[in-house]
């Protein structure tokens, strides 16, 4: 991963072509596994959403417990464009990522001045605020119900059409659109505008010290993964073939955030991949034995924050590496310790190239 | 222009009961630093202990003696509202030793952890006492309704919210007369000065935790009453819970009173007009208070804010 540049600096690397590969084959076994389609489509979705997500929570230390929001708007403008004006995939899920942008570049501009647990706790603010507005704008929204029958419009591609209605079908487009954005996000995290928020991450301070509109990166960095919740937001209505205040309510937003988190986005890239997976099959097939499976899956979240912050990807790495190969130069969250390589610390030999790649600079 | 003053009377002893959800907050955000998101799951906690105390014959526990039950309600529910805080603050003070581990890291591990708490204990409560909605009985003498100036109100309101006062009361007695009261406060403002001056923080911090996680359980009992009692109704107690403390100012007793009457008065006042958005009013108060103050109405600066 980060530990070799060339790696990080590619646009594909090892990791996406197993991964896609093994997401592409998925409609072959998924039945034999004893699961379903639709399944592969809900991770799928989630996964895009995880990593958006995890742009906020793992790369730039933000917690954000209001991030159902964003996917609900998503949702919602895709079925509303679709019921209001006409039957248009690409149109819609453009739509429905530029909605959810803008609605988190107006909440970022009251968030980003705010840090550590402020934020947060406006996130939980902002978060209800649209949850609520989704369930009392009946006339909009559809209340508590929502808005049903959201149709699968086809994908047009001028000379062909495809239908989307099959699952099998859907999911595919969604992979699509997964692999497009796991290759964006990646360019994304590694280019210059990534380390920035890496910087700030550990030492918020030292990179406004250093010269950087701290301000405007963590809205930058909020509004973009707003868009990508949307964008996921927009496929799950498809899928579900309807958008409710479910998604949007704390406890939705609070899922996402342990997903990410068990996965291991705190130290890697693909966190939030493996703890959406996990989550769904522990779901289904723990579901499948126990009631209580989310009784289970939230003891799993407290012992890893207690013992294991880097949870899943964490694990792998010390298991593969030895050490704990940080791809991080800090554990993330945890300030203040010594010996850390910072990229921003004037005191390291390596701070001078980081900030030499500074997003102007480049 | 509709009458204001029903409106008005529900906004302050809606904001009174907030005022004591946020308590058990504050104290533990004051002192510790922590911001609860397990309050919640607490309150509701307290609220189904004191459902099995109520009337142990119609949960798991069964019969428990024919002398028991043949004590009237009014005494069954006073050993209700001083015992079952004591169970929650067991259970607060359990999830403190967890929490240890936290200590020094930055705060949001703290957030996280007691958000996953939260979840857990919700999903034990599903467990035992199943998902459907239950409720809490309340003695006689405080149930049903009064005529007062031409309009009808909820006796049981108006005793929640005398209740209410009377908690805040003893909260700050509590605070500001005793020895006890004097260590929490200083662990407030210096933690550090008090461990050097030789007191144990470690059992200091216990016991805030316990203290507060009873006291959200107190107001769970109070409360549920007029909510209603099902697992997840823990969410619309420790929203309002943060809202107010931040609203208030993290640390300041006041000023989770205060904040609580405001966002009281701001549903009561925009219930008169839209009673469907009602609610609405207190996230938009807290976002426009939080961008102008970000330490609060009464707040000073806080660790919090780095």
């Amino acid at each position: 991963m980060g530990a070799r540049p060339s790696a990080a600096s590619a646009w594909i690397s090892g990791e996406m072509v197993c991964l896609f590969a093994v997401m592409a084959t998925l409609p072959l076994w998924i039945e034999a596994a004893g699961l379903y389609q639709y399944l592969g489509i809900e991770i799928a979705i989630w996964m895009i959403y995880g990593l958006g997500f995890n742009l906020l929570l793992g790369y730039s230390g933000l917690p954000s417990f209001g991030h159902g929001a964003f996917f609900g708007i998503g949702a919602y403008v895709f079925g509303l464009f679709q019921a209001w004006a006409f039957e248009s995939l690409l149109l819609g899920i453009a739509l429905a990522t530029v909605a959810a942008f803008a609605a988190g570049a107006v909440v970022a501009c009251f968030l980003s001045h705010r840090r550590g647990i402020y934020f947060a706790l406006m996130t939980i603010a902002f978060g209800q605020v649209f949850w609520f507005i989704a369930i009392k704008w009946h006339t909009v929204t559809g209340g508590e119900d929502g808005l049903l029958n959201i149709p699968r419009p086809a994908l047009e591609l001028g000379v062909a059409s495809l239908p989307l209605g099959s699952n099998v079908a859907l999911f595919y487009f969604v992979l699509l659109v997964f692999a497009v954005v796991v290759v964006a996000l990646w360019r994304l995290v590694h280019s210059p505008f990534g380390k920035v928020l890496q910087a700030v991450r550990q030492n918020e301070e030292r990179a406004r010290f250093v010269g950087y509109n701290v301000w405007r990166f963590k809205w930058a960095v909020f509004s973009l993964s707003a868009a990508v919740a949307g964008l996921a937001g927009s496929l799950f209505s498809m899928a579900q073939q309807s958008a409710y205040p479910d998604v949007m309510s704390l406890h939705a937003s609070g899922v996402i955030v342990m997903m990410t988190l068990i996965g291991g986005g705190f130290v890697s890239f693909w966190g939030p991949v493996v703890g959406v997976a996990v989550y769904f099959l522990a779901r289904d097939v723990l579901g499948a034995v126990t009631e209580t499976w989310l009784l289970w899956f939230g003891l799993v979240f407290v012992v890893s924050v207690l013992f294991k912050p880097e949870g899943i990807a964490g694990v792998w790495q010390e298991r593969v590496s030895g050490v704990l190969r940080l791809r991080f130069a800090d554990a993330p969250l945890r300030s203040g310790r010594t010996g850390d390589v910072s990229i921003v610390g004037p005191e390291h030999g390596e701070t001078k190239d980081a900030i030499g790649q500074s997003p102007s600079g480049r | 222009m509709p009458n204001l003053v029903p409106h008005l009377l529900n906004g302050l002893s809606l904001g009174l009961l907030f005022a004591l959800i946020a308590l058990g907050f504050m104290l533990i955000v004051g002192v510790m630093e922590l911001i609860n998101l397990a309050h919640g799951s607490l309150f509701a906690l307290g609220a189904y202990f004191a459902m099995v105390i109520i009337a142990p014959e119609l949960s798991w526990l069964g019969s428990v003696g024919e002398g028991y039950q043949a004590l009237p309600l009014a005494m069954r529910y006073g050993l209700a509202i001083l015992l079952a805080p004591v169970l929650v603050a067991v259970v607060g003070m359990g999830l403190e030793l967890c929490m240890r581990r936290t200590y020094g890291k930055k705060a949001e591990y703290g957030l996280l952890l007691t958000f996953g708490a939260a979840l857990v204990i919700e999903e034990i409560i599903r467990l035992v006492w199943g998902p459907s909605e239950q409720y809490l009985q309340v003695p006689q003498a405080v149930s049903g309704a009064f005529l007062f100036a031409g309009l009808i109100y909820s006796k049981y309101k108006l005793f929640a919210a005398l209740f209410a006062v009377f908690a805040i009361l003893l909260v700050w007695l509590f605070l500001e007369r005793t020895p006890y009261g004097a260590i929490i406060k200083a662990g407030a403002h210096d933690s550090e000065m008090v461990r050097a001056l030789g007191i144990n923080l470690t059992r200091l911090r216990l016991l805030v935790f316990g203290l507060g996680a009873g006291l959200a359980g107190l107001a769970g009992i109070v409360l549920t009453p007029i909510w209603g009692l099902r697992p997840h109704v823990g969410i619309d107690a420790v929203i309002p819970a943060f809202l107010i403390i931040v609203l208030g100012g993290i640390g300041s007793f006041w000023g989770a009173v205060l904040g609580g009457i405001l966002v009281g008065l701001a549903v009561g006042i925009t219930g008169a007009y839209a009673s469907e958005w009602s609610l609405l009013s207190m996230y938009l108060l807290l976002i426009a208070v939080v961008t102008v103050r970000a330490r609060g109405l009464l707040g000073r600066k806080s660790v919090l804010e780095a």
